[in-house]
């Protein structure tokens, strides 16, 4: 195998690791509900809320905290959160009939996206504050309302391109919201429809793990909302989006170490560590690294609740240099932050069951075969690396296990079908029937990608919860906020 | 010394010996190379010049403006020799992370590009980062850039083996150092030096620092990092070791208090990683060795960098009237008002209303009539004493009354028998339906 396996250890909270620890329940359910399975842990999801609502305590801020629907579409997620005084961000009719369904009040949620007439209209409808990217979207949503004598509807107008003073960011384009540079259209058009729409305020959603931009960003947004003052408006809020960011790894040596071994297995300094020598985006030009890591920062100490914590108390540069949230706290304003990924952080967990475990060459890594498809998983989609952790199906005996290397191969008939590219060490030999369980892929990762190619089907859902020291389940879609104690009435 | 353009004041910088009470070492002679002496600041004067030179020089008429990856030293040295020829200079980088050096930057006249943030959902198939954008760019035909291209012109070594070299050998009195440590950051110096020393001497041993992996050191790279770098080739160096935010700064101070050389955190980090290199070697010595470390550049422009890993260096002694002197009882029983209590007390009592927020919230809306003094400028004017009389009733607001009350508690601990803390702040007045202005 050569040198020190290169392990990847997931971080595992104290529900995820107790998952883990229960091989009885985890073997029971995929034998009962196949492989893949994905477990979505809710009451997880109101400690991560928790979490935030303590940043916007500590800062004294009010607002919402609005959970970004497009990132999972489980129903017991989403039910668990109604339950909550949290709200939810909704991206597509069905989303919002979704959120409607499970018991958000309209009040609670947000409309954002790109959407078609259904799904501004049921918004309308339903009296939903709706997050617009655009003015032609805005005389859209004004002539429905017009026309349907639907209610005034309450608005967000997003906005993008924000630019620091004295220094040009390079910014991935996005395709989401208007200019800054055209805000005072944009305005204009606002009081223009005002009988019919109210001006809440302005949002942004920046896809960068940078601190400053999204700082440049609140700042330009402070700007523009003085604009709307300076006009007569009344906004009361910013909306900053989500993006804060999931930590991965246990460990922040391992993920440096393995890094390190990449870049020098890319330069062929080192045995190659992935499937076909793949770089992650690296290549060797004489003896020089080119490219960029396509990796997700796996191990971001900083990441989630912490993140806005550092956000809020970054200093407006362009604004006297008071900390964000100090600004905002002075302004009146309240905060709306719409976190998907970090929402959903130990939320979940994916087993799949090991098939086969083949020897390839002498010393090389195993070749283990997974009942699942890579895009049941879809680490690869995400640029995460992470181990999976093996749950045993006959107790076995961890004093005796010694390190091993392996593939890990999907069960479709595709030379492509990597769960992952590159090599993972496991702190035991696979057999078949053991099961491998991918911490936080459940959360997170898998709705975006799971198809049900080649007949074979996709993951089912079920939700766990513990009662007293014991786990229990059901299926995703008979989960309510009544079931977990549903027992006892 | 006379010269007729400050480019010739560029290089022949002097080696400083470091007092041995100050590096304890009982047989090794250690020198510091000050290239924070260079006109512009740093090391990167001589490789910025050596690199534009003949291209400044040819074609002026041309225009073309200078560019460069860079986040510091050679971006201040390129946008200087950039303007006294006439061009503009824009650096493009994703590692400018120090404010200071950023104004500078500005100040000279340059126009700098950050690059973006990493996406926080990845695509990992996208092929299209901001970096090789740029360098499209750059190969566009036609473009009339000048790019100097650090990290792979030859000309960058270059400038070290003719210069910062024989520099260090004829200082040395025609001999080599028997130790060269150097930062490693575009590897130009410590590559150029290193080849230039050993001309003279293939026994010298060549350490190389890079900063640790989890911390950022400005102007090195870690080893990732620097196999990215065309100039550097592992094989240069004897050994190549990590050094840390914290040992670079530590480095720094010693440099600074006790030597007197103003070095920035590389300096530190040089001789940080020089000593911990040296004391080993110096245990087993029986004669005399000599050893050269390269002072890359200044002290000045990193103070926030420093102030934010080490805020301790920065305390002031701890000034009074203050409000981190009360005790939790005396901010909760702090004299305060509700909202409509305030009201009919404005109308009454006539108190003086102070706005604690910041000036842009005070001027977007406020209570009628009421002054703003931001609560960093109140707390610097309590420090010297009460700041109005005490006949005079102050209403202190903040945006939920919760600085405020502390402001309150210490007036009245300060002797102040009139003054009120506004329970809830603004957002409760503003709550409350009371009215708002802006004027
Ligand atoms: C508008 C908006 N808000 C929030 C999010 C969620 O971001 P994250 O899941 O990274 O927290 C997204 C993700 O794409 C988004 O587009």
């Amino acid at each position: 195998m050569g040198g020190q396996p290169l392990y990847l250890e997931p971080r595992l909270e104290s529900r995820l690791r107790s998952l883990a620890d229960s091989p009885e329940l985890l073997h029971r359910l995929t034998d009962a509900l196949g492989s893949p399975l994905n477990m979505v842990v809710p009451d997880q999801l109101a400690d991560n809320l928790q979490q935030f609502r303590s940043v916007y305590g500590s800062h004294h801020l009010s607002g919402q905290v609005f959970f970004a629907h497009k990132a999972n579409r489980s129903s017991a997620l989403l039910r668990r959160l109604a339950a909550t005084d949290a709200g939810v961000d909704v991206a597509s009719l069905g989303e919002l009939q979704h959120a409607l369904g499970a018991g958000f009040t309209p009040d609670r949620i947000t409309a954002t996206g790109p959407k078609n007439p259904e799904f501004l209209w049921l918004a309308a409808r339903t009296s939903v504050t709706v997050s617009l990217d655009t003015r032609g979207e805005l005389d859209q949503l004004a002539t429905l309302v017009r026309k349907h004598a639907l209610p005034r509807t309450r608005v967000l107008l997003r906005l993008s391109g924000f630019e620091a003073s004295g220094v040009r960011v390079l910014s991935r384009r996005s395709r989401f919201g208007t200019a800054v540079g055209e805000s005072t259209a944009l305005l204009e058009t606002v009081e223009r429809h005002g009988d019919v729409v109210d001006l809440v305020g302005v949002a942004y959603h920046m896809d960068t793990t940078s601190l400053t931009e999204k700082a440049t960003a609140l700042e330009g947004c402070l700007r523009v909302l003085e604009e709307c003052r300076s006009r007569g408006l009344r906004p009361r809020a910013v909306d900053i989006g989500g993006g804060f960011g999931v930590n991965y790894l246990a460990d922040g040596g391992q993920w440096e170490r393995y890094t390190t071994e990449l870049t020098e297995a890319v330069l062929g300094i080192r045995p190659p560590l992935t499937y076909g020598g793949h770089g992650y985006g690296l290549r060797n030009e004489s003896g020089t690294l080119r490219g960029a890591l396509g990796l997700y920062p796996a191990h971001r100490p900083i990441a989630g609740a912490r993140y806005l914590d550092e956000l809020l108390a970054h200093p407006a540069a362009s604004l006297g240099g008071r900390p964000l949230a100090a600004l905002l706290l002075d302004h009146l304003y309240d905060l709306h932050i719409e976190p998907g990924r970090a929402l959903l952080d130990q939320c979940g967990l994916t087993l799949t069951k090991v098939l086969e475990v083949r020897d390839q060459e002498t010393d090389g890594p195993l070749a283990v075969r997974l009942a699942a498809k890579a895009d049941d998983v879809a680490l690869e989609d995400h640029g995460v690396l992470m181990d999976p952790v093996v749950v045993p199906r006959d107790g076995a005996d961890a004093d005796r296990a010694e390190p091993v290397a392996v593939h890990l191969f999907g069960s479709r008939c595709l030379e492509s079908d990597l769960i992952t590219r590159r090599t993972v060490f496991l702190p035991r030999r696979p057999v078949p029937g053991d099961l491998l369980a991918f911490a936080n892929t459940a959360g997170y990762c898998m709705d975006f990608h799971a198809t049900r190619a080649q007949h074979q089907p996709a993951a089912r859902k079920a939700a766990v919860w513990q009662e007293g020291d014991r786990w229990r389940w059901c299926l995703d879609d008979q989960y309510w906020p009544t079931t977990p104690v549903g027992g006892a009435q | 010394m006379r010269y007729d353009s400050i480019t010739e004041a560029i290089g022949n910088t002097p080696l400083v010996r470091i007092d041995p009470a100050v590096h304890g070492l009982s047989h090794i002679d250690l020198y510091a190379k000050l290239e924070l002496l260079n006109p512009f600041g740093s090391v990167k004067d001589r490789a910025a010049w050596n690199m534009a030179r003949p291209r400044l020089a040819a074609a002026p008429e041309r225009g073309g403006q200078v560019v460069e990856l860079s986040s510091g030293n050679t971006a201040k040295a390129l946008a200087v020799l950039a303007g006294m020829h006439g061009r503009t200079f824009k650096s493009v980088t994703n590692r400018m992370r120090i404010p200071e050096i950023k104004d500078l930057l500005l100040l000279l006249g340059a126009e700098i590009e950050e690059l973006p943030g990493q996406s926080e959902c990845l695509d990992p198939t996208a092929t299209d980062d901001p970096l090789t954008q740029f360098h499209r760019t750059l190969s566009e035909p036609g473009s009339t850039y000048l790019h100097t291209d650090q990290y792979f012109n030859p000309r960058n070594t270059e400038a070290h083996f003719t210069g910062t070299g024989p520099e260090i050998v004829k200082d040395l009195d025609g001999r080599s150092p028997d130790w060269f440590i150097a930062c490693v950051g575009t590897a130009g110096s410590s590559t150029g030096v290193a080849r230039a020393l050993r001309e003279h001497d293939p026994a010298v041993r060549v350490v190389g620092l890079v900063a640790a992996k989890s911390d950022f050191i400005p102007g090195i790279r870690t080893i990732d990092e620097a196999h990215e770098v065309g100039l550097f080739d592992p094989g240069t160096y004897d050994t190549i070791e990590s050094v840390s935010a914290d040992e670079a700064i530590e480095g720094m101070l010693t440099l600074n208090r006790r030597c007197g050389i103003l070095a920035g955190p590389t300096g530190g980090a040089a001789f940080f990683g020089a000593l911990r290199q040296l004391r080993a070697a110096d245990e087993e010595l029986t004669e005399r060795q000599s050893a050269v470390f390269i002072v890359c550049d200044r002290v000045e422009s990193y103070l926030s960098y420093v102030r934010q890993r080490r805020p301790d260096l920065f305390g002031r002694p701890r000034r009074g009237n203050s409000p981190a002197d009360l005790s939790d009882a005396e901010i909760r029983t702090a004299p305060a008002l509700g909202v409509a209590d305030a009201q009919a007390w404005i109308t009454t009592g006539e108190p003086l209303v102070v706005d604690l927020r910041s000036p842009y919230a005070y001027a977007a809306l406020h209570i009628d009539g009421s002054v703003n003094i931001v609560d960093e400028l109140f707390e610097e004017l309590l420090h010297g004493g009460l700041p109005f009389s005490r006949t005079r009733p102050v209403l202190l607001a903040c945006p939920v009354g919760e600085k405020s009350a502390r402001y309150a508690a210490l007036l009245t601990r300060m002797g102040h028998p009139g003054v009120r803390s506004l329970t809830g702040g603004i957002i409760a007045w503003r709550d409350a339906g009371a009215p708002l202005v802006r004027d």
